[in-house]
Order: C-alpha cells, then structure tokens, then sequence
C-alpha cells in the first residue's frame, strides 16, 4: 500500500503567525524548500524534519504522520 | 592563432561580459541574503528551460552545416563555442552555480530542495543520454556513418538538454505555490 508523509506545517505556521520566508530563514532554507515540505512535493530529510520542528516548538512526530496515499 | 582557439577565447569572453552584466545591474539592489537565494533560484528556475532552447538551436547549427565539403573557420569557432557551452552548463548542472556571488548565499541556494531536483535531472539527463547512445549504436547497424563527433554532440545533447529542462520543470514546481 502506498504511503505518504503527511505534515501539519501549514497550520502550526500560521497558528504562530509565520511566513514561509521567515521558517525558512529560521531553519536555513529557501522558501521553496518550505513551499514544498508544506505541499506534501518534497520529502525532508530527518535533518530538515527536525530542524522544522523546533523552528516551530513541536516534537518531530507531532509535526509529521505517516498517511495512507 | 587558429580559428578553435579563437572560438573559445570568444565563448569564455561572452561568458564573463553576461556575468558582468547581470552583476552590474543588481548593484543598486540591497537584499538579505534569504531574499537573495529567492530572487536567484527563481531566477534560474526561468533561466533553464530557456538556456536549455539555446543549447539546442546550436546543435541545429552544427547539424546543418556538418555536411558541408571543407570545414571553414565559422565552422570551427562554432564547434568551439558549442564546447564551451557544454563546459558551462555541465559545470553549472554539477555544481552549485553562481560563482559570483558570496558564499552563504550560493549554499542557501543549493539547499536540500534544490540537491534533490538537481539529482533527479541528473539521473533523467543519464538515462537520456544513453538512450540516445543505444540509437545511435542501433542507426550504425543499418550502414548509416555516424562520426565519432556526430555521436558526441548527440549523446551530449540529450543528456544536457535534458537534465536543464527537467531541473527547470521541478523548480518551477517547487517555486509554485500550493
């Protein structure tokens, strides 16, 4: 069965009321990098991932979900 | 000095005035270096299907004027300038690109987004490449000639052309907001 990885990127972003521009800057990206972790394109690395969810103050599990396709 | 070597004093000379050019009309243009690796890979993301249109109409010049009786000094400053061509755009496809500007700001760039389609265009420039290798193998099985330089500029053709309009395709994806 295909999976995918599903994120709460979006929502917890806008809860602390960030751009994708200012995580992006906060986690030494680009902001297409977040555009497209956000957008479900981009698989991050475990680095990436991590580094995401301390940006935004949530454990690495929290952030991301494995979702059926 | 021959005409070879004039060709690609000419390729490098075009090269490093475009360079300068570019740099000279972002002086008055303050940017973070956040908003710099933005308005750069947008930039490029626009920048490789259209290099990707250059490099193959320079091919046709090259397949056009392949045939004629005696190669001519044009002849060979093309040939000349293909090859440098080819040497900046695979050194730009390996690479992180932008050797002019500041350090932070090409890392920011090639960030893991960028690594990942970077590679995804490499591996679709390859499997180009050789599939165009095997039908140029396959074309010699029926008596058709296909020179030594025929079958480079094919080969190189294909897989370079490939991989900048794949490359381009997927940062302009990425760019695209969801």
């Amino acid at each position: 069965m295909a999976e995918r990885l599903a994120n709460r990127l979006k929502e917890r972003r806008s809860e602390l009321g960030l751009t994708q521009a200012e995580l992006a800057e906060r986690v030494g990206v680009t902001r297409k990098t977040v555009n497209t972790v956000e957008n479900g394109v981009f698989v991050p690395s475990t680095l990436l991932a991590l580094k995401l969810a301390k940006a935004l103050g949530l454990a690495v599990e929290e952030l991301f979900s494995i979702s059926p396709d | 000095m021959n005409s070879f070597a004039i060709g690609l004093l000419v390729g490098l000379g075009v090269a490093l005035v475009s360079a300068a050019i570019v740099k000279w009309r972002r002086r008055d243009m303050p940017m973070s270096v956040a908003e710099k690796a933005e308005y750069l890979s947008k930039r490029r993301a626009r920048m490789l299907p259209a290099l990707a249109v250059i490099f193959l109409s320079q091919q046709a010049t090259f397949f056009s004027t392949v045939n004629s009786p005696a190669p001519h000094s044009a002849y060979t400053v093309k040939i000349s300038a293909w090859l440098v061509l080819s040497i900046v755009l695979l050194l730009a496809l390996s690479t992180k690109g932008f050797w002019l500007e500041r350090k932070e700001v090409r890392d920011l760039i090639d960030d893991e987004n960028t690594r990942a389609n970077r590679n995804d265009a490499m591996r679709w420039g390859f499997l180009f490449s050789m599939a165009a290798a095997i039908a140029v193998y396959a074309l010699t099985l029926f008596d058709v000639t296909v020179t030594a330089r025929d079958a480079v500029h094919i080969v190189m053709t294909m897989g370079i052309a490939t991989a900048l309009i794949r490359w381009g395709i997927l940062e302009r994806r990425a760019h695209r907001d969801g």
